[in-house]
């Protein structure tokens, strides 16, 4: 137990203070998404987990929290995958390459990537989950023997809402990975898979479910819909692990916003197992 | 060290000792409520007036404080730490607060730690003054062992003779060091004397009485109450309360262990500079938890309720090994809806306690 009395003084960075990073280069994915490349100013690797969260700050505007998109093992820049909600978000859809930004973190839990080694690894994205799901999907190409069976099941609104289509199709091609996609409205055009993301699982091989890690990353409705797939499958409880998404602030396990039941998702998450998400009612509702 | 036994001029006295180098803050009557507030010497406290109305905590977590300042360049920014560190004074702080400093002290230490709340702490003296009576029918401190303090402040004041039996004046205070600070102005100022035999009586009726005046509030042992609150969570009570809950968040602001807080930017006229600024929040509003695209993760006042109630009875000490409630009874008190978290409580226990009975 803390108390004052225990505590030493000592010199850290404040943890209110962001870092600055700068804009390499950003590109849009969509009509509402955009991919950000930053570099830490001060030329050092952010040194993240798959699955962890920067707090991003506009001056003068506010932070808002966004998962990191690519892999630690893709060197010192750090990508951002931005959806236009509110004003932080539509700042830095203005942003240009140059300009520099306020960054706290790595920031939560992350996947814990060596549990996963050895075995198979299923990927379930469903929207925007593909971004985080990005940077355990990188990591697992480029540590590629590290792992056996690698699956991807991806699902889309629309066509239109597909996000990072050039990785997509570069996967598509690789045998290092196999990936499904499916979009829920289809257009004329789309000559995929259609239908919600679970569909998918029809797809799929058999896969050993003891020697298979689940990562779910999508909306709250998706989860338990997937989740139910995955133990049908008998995967094991502590071998799904789910991403969530709370009204993050501080990032550091005080300011109480994004506190479900008794965690906190800012630093006993995002990343929760399914087997400690069934002890908090308010996970997915 | 052991007690000193001071008169009410030399408490007086000790008080304005502790305050010569820092700023004094301690109860200020204001009609028949006290408030927390700066005063110049220790005689305008009002040491014997009732629990002020808001915890101390305001004085080392504002409602409203600058963490950092920025200034913007064309292209890039650069920003600086703020450090508040006023030495102060902090007087007639009652168990129930210091319990309630305690846990702030374990949230803010915990890494990463907030060096600005901790700066603010460490550049604050404490006298504690214990109660010796509950100060209010809401409360339930007595149940829960609030009501007394061991650590957690620099001094602790007892005043061994009862209110009513000793004329003004002539009262015993008993003063106890719980730092090193507080032991070395007790040393330093050498007021008062050594506690005698007589003192040492005196302490033990103190604490005879004191155990005899706090009357049980709470229907369940205090150590069943996160489970109790735990077993509540499918309750229809929630439901039932909430009903009248006007989501106003009074409670949040009473409460000595609420430090749920928000972060925003301030901007100056030109655009050029700015202040990153730290503010209180409260989970009973309806904003709380709601996340950019508009989904809100307890959009019921219901849903609002349940968590402040898990979160004082349970959630908390899961945590941090404190108690998330102090029994203080502030946040009943305020509630413009009369809703109230020991009727809650007590309202589960008796539920659970009627299954229980259906059962067997």
């Amino acid at each position: 137990m803390t108390t004052l009395d225990t505590l030493e003084l000592r010199e850290t960075r404040d943890p209110y203070e962001p870092a600055v990073a700068r804009l390499i280069e950003t590109e849009p994915l969509t009509e509402l998404e955009r991919l950000f490349v930053f570099e830490p100013s001060d030329g050092q690797a952010l040194g993240h987990r798959p699955g962890q969260f920067v707090q991003v700050w506009i001056p003068g505007v506010g932070e808002a929290p966004i998962s990191i998109c690519s892999s630690p093992t893709r060197g010192r820049t750090f990508e951002l995958c931005v959806r236009r909600v509110g004003e932080v978000t539509s700042h830095l859809h203005r942003l240009t390459a140059g300009e520099e930004i306020g960054v706290r973190g790595p920031l939560g839990n992350g996947f814990d990537m060596t549990v996963m080694q050895g075995g198979n690894v299923l990927v379930i994205a469903g929207g925007l989950g593909l971004a985080p799901a990005r940077s355990v999907i990188e990591y697992v190409l480029d540590e590629r023997a590290r792992f056996d069976e690698f699956h991807v099941l991806y699902g889309a609104r629309s066509p239109a809402e597909l996000l990072f289509r050039h990785d997509l199709i570069r996967w598509r091609h690789r045998a290092a990975i196999h990936l499904l996609v499916t979009v829920d409205r289809p257009d004329e055009q789309w000559r995929g898979r259609s239908g919600v993301v679970t569909k998918l699982f029809a797809d799929l091989p058999r896969l050993n479910p003891e020697r298979t890690c689940a990562v779910v990353i999508g909306p709250p409705v998706m989860f338990k819909f997937v989740v139910v797939e995955l133990l049908a499958r008998g995967i094991p409880q502590d071998r799904i692990f789910c991403s969530l998404e709370r009204r993050m602030r501080c990032g550091i396990g005080k300011c109480g916003h994004c506190q479900i039941n008794a965690d906190y998702v800012c630093v006993d998450g995002p990343v929760f197992t399914y087997e400690r998400m069934r002890e908090l009612p308010e996970a997915v509702t | 060290m052991s007690a000193r036994i001071l008169n009410r001029g030399e408490l007086l006295r000790l008080i304005d000792e502790a305050a010569c180098d820092r700023r004094l803050i301690g109860p200020m009557r204001r009609g028949e409520h006290a408030f927390y507030e700066a005063a110049n010497r220790a005689a305008e406290l009002d040491l014997e007036g009732p629990p002020c109305v808001y915890s101390p905590k305001n004085h080392f977590f504002p409602p409203e404080e600058t963490l950092l300042t920025f200034e913007r360049k064309s292209r890039s920014f650069v920003t600086r730490t703020v450090r508040h560190e006023t030495s102060t004074a902090l007087v007639a702080v009652r168990p129930c607060e210091v319990h309630g400093i305690r846990l702030l002290d374990h949230v803010f230490g915990a890494a990463p730690s907030d060096e600005g709340y901790l700066a603010r702490r460490r550049a604050t003296f404490i006298i504690a003054l214990d109660c010796f009576r509950p100060c209010r029918d809401e409360a339930f401190c007595g149940d829960l062992g609030t009501n007394t303090a061991h650590l957690g402040f620099d001094l602790m004041i007892r005043r061994l003779s009862d209110a009513e039996d000793e004329p003004r004046g002539a009262e015993r205070f008993e003063l106890t060091s719980a730092t090193e600070d507080g032991a070395s102005l007790l040393s330093r100022t050498r007021l008062g004397r050594a506690a005698d035999r007589d003192d040492l009586d005196a302490a033990r009726a103190y604490d005879h009485r004191k155990a005899a005046a706090f009357p049980r509030r709470l229907a369940c042992e205090a150590d069943d109450l996160p489970d109790v609150a735990q077993r509540g969570y499918a309750s229809d009570i929630w439901e039932r309360t909430a009903a009248r809950c006007y989501s106003c968040g009074s409670c949040n602001l009473a409460c000595p262990t609420c430090y749920c807080f928000n972060l925003r930017d301030e901007v100056s006229l030109d655009g050029k500079s700015g202040a990153r600024v730290r503010e209180w929040d409260g989970c009973q509003l309806r904003e709380f938890a709601l996340v950019a695209g508009g989904h809100n993760f307890r959009a019921a006042p219901a849903e609002r309720l349940r968590h402040r109630v898990m979160r004082k009875a349970s959630w908390i000490a899961q945590r941090t090994g404190l108690p998330g409630c102090v029994g203080c009874g502030r946040c009943d008190r305020v509630c413009t809806a009369k809703i109230s978290l020991v009727e809650i409580l007590n309202t589960l226990a008796r539920e659970q306690d009627h299954d229980h009975a259906g059962h067997t």
